[in-house]
């Protein structure tokens, strides 16, 4: 097994069917994301917050539009029992022993996305012999890319003031997303025949 | 691949060499990860010392604290680490972030360990230091490792050292890259420049102690070295000639030389710290030099000490 996508094809192109699992898990990770992003903003009263929701919303949208342009997609059966377990996952829990019940959500949102774009590195995967002008290379490159941007939000958010007097709570819930994350992240590459340790 | 626990966390360490020699602890930087001090182990071992390197929290396959880390945690590892090696004679060194937890490690321990070896390392965070760090962590955010990498290459090495690179600088990167995540190592930024200045209790480091510094260290100067020499009793500055930040990875056989010699001198009592001044040698093996007593070690032209 090896940590990188492959065997490269003789365009040094990544097989069509690791393109179509990265690509549809990263496809319902980010897509949740922007969903409950969408709903964030509607019940976000803070001004400045909903602005800050609102950009990553549109990135997170691009994430989705830019794999379903990018990825060489063959039919894969197992993605009916795997994309209904993913999105399960990604259902919002709010945090306990935080009272406000809409702050208790968006510490898990938070989180969730703290989880996404730090445990997730989909550029690592690829081998150094991977074609670089290649449209699915160059999509992960980006989405790692702008994961780490997309990132300083959850961490000035999560490491905030206002959230200090509750903060272990606040390091749990990143801790579990991370967790839970990383394993799905795992499994489905282990799924494509890949060692994932690396990866997470 | 062994593993230290602290807490809910891991480290991940190893040991090489012989069971009953003295031992060498070695520290990492900041963007750093075990692996890089490959040579070094292969090369103290066969000196017959007990060798063990080991990841920082929050960098390489040690666990990586998802939102704070503390440098009081990286410190509880280090000690962790020194008690596995026994009762042996313990030498730690560390360079520039693990520079300073060597530092802290030895304020709080210096009965455990038998010499220091601090390298491109600091006690305070001076202005330069500060504003250097936090414009390194916006590089970090704006443009991930990669940049940060960038930005950090030709700060801390020469040009004999990157010019036969430059055509193959993304392989060189990419093995840092792949190991070291953006979010750890901006936590690891952050406990970096939550600092608390030590130069008030360096003064407690006891025991001999080598300060290494590259001639031409741009990150931390000579000046963050001459606080540790003038507040550590036994110590000694040592300027590598022609060395940047990063001289351990440039100029690691001269560095391993340096490391045995201080390690031989401290085992057999020749050790004579006296917050002396000398050059290193240019190669291993070479004589040192006295730093000559007229003239000024912290400037970079040849002007005269200042009368006192």
């Amino acid at each position: 097994m090896s940590s990188f996508l492959g065997p490269l094809d003789s365009a040094g192109c990544v097989p069509r069917q690791q393109q179509t699992r990265v690509a549809a898990f990263l496809i319902s990770a980010h897509g949740a994301l922007a969903r409950h992003l969408a709903i964030a903003m509607a019940v976000q009263s803070k001004g400045c917050r909903r602005g800050e929701l609102n950009a990553q919303f549109y990135r997170e949208s691009e994430i989705v539009s830019l794999l379903l342009h990018a990825t060489s997609w063959v039919p894969d059966l197992e993605l009916l029992l795997l994309a209904p377990a993913w999105e399960a996952a990604w259902l919002i829990t709010p945090v306990p022993d935080v009272v406000d019940c809409i702050e208790a959500a968006t510490i898990d949102l938070a989180a969730l996305g703290h989880a996404i774009h730090a445990a997730i590195r989909p550029a690592a995967l690829l081998p150094e012999a991977v074609q670089p002008q290649d449209a699915f290379v160059q999509a992960l490159r980006r989405i790692e890319f702008e994961s780490g941007r997309l990132i300083q939000a959850q961490i000035l958010f999560l490491k905030s003031p206002e959230l200090l007097p509750i903060r272990d709570a606040v390091s749990s819930a990143v801790e579990r997303r991370h967790l839970q994350v990383r394993r799905l992240w795992c499994d489905m590459l282990a799924g494509i025949g890949m060692q994932a340790e690396r990866a997470a | 691949m062994p593993f230290l626990a602290h807490g809910s966390y891991r480290i991940h360490y190893d040991l090489a060499g012989p069971d009953d020699g003295p031992a060498f602890v070695l520290v990492n930087g900041l963007t750093q990860y075990a692996d890089l001090w490959g040579s070094y182990r292969d090369a103290l071992a066969a000196k017959r010392f007990r060798v063990a390197t080991f990841d920082l929290l929050g960098q390489g396959a040690s666990d990586k604290p998802v939102l704070f880390i503390n440098q009081a945690d990286q410190i509880t590892m280090l000690a962790q680490l020194i008690e596995q090696l026994g009762d042996r004679p313990v030498f730690l060194s560390g360079i520039s972030f693990g520079g300073l937890i060597a530092l802290r490690y030895a304020i709080l321990h210096a009965d455990r360990i038998a010499g220091l070896v601090a390298m491109s390392s600091f006690a305070e965070l001076s202005p330069q230091l500060l504003l250097l760090g936090n414009a390194l962590r916006m590089g970090l955010i704006l443009g991930g490792t990669s940049y940060l990498q960038d930005l950090l290459l030709p700060m801390n090495l020469s040009d004999a050292w990157l010019g036969p690179l430059l055509e193959n600088l993304d392989a060189v990167k990419r093995q840092g890259w792949l190991t070291n995540d953006v979010y750890a190592l901006q936590n690891l930024m952050e406990s970096f420049l939550d600092f608390k200045p030590l130069t008030g209790e360096l003064s407690s480091i006891t025991v001999p102690t080598m300060i290494l510094n590259g001639e031409f260290d741009f990150l931390t100067p000579r000046v963050l070295h001459e606080t540790l020499r003038l507040h550590i009793p036994d110590s000694a500055l040592v300027i590598v000639p022609r060395a940047y930040h990063a001289f351990t990875l440039e100029k690691a056989p001269l560095t391993i030389d340096l490391l045995c010699r201080f390690a031989e001198d401290v085992l057999a009592s020749r050790w004579k710290g006296d917050r002396s001044i000398w050059i290193a040698p240019d190669e291993p093996g070479g004589p040192f030099t006295p730093f000559p007593s007229d003239y000024d070690h912290l400037r970079a032209i040849p002007a005269q000490r200042a009368r006192t």
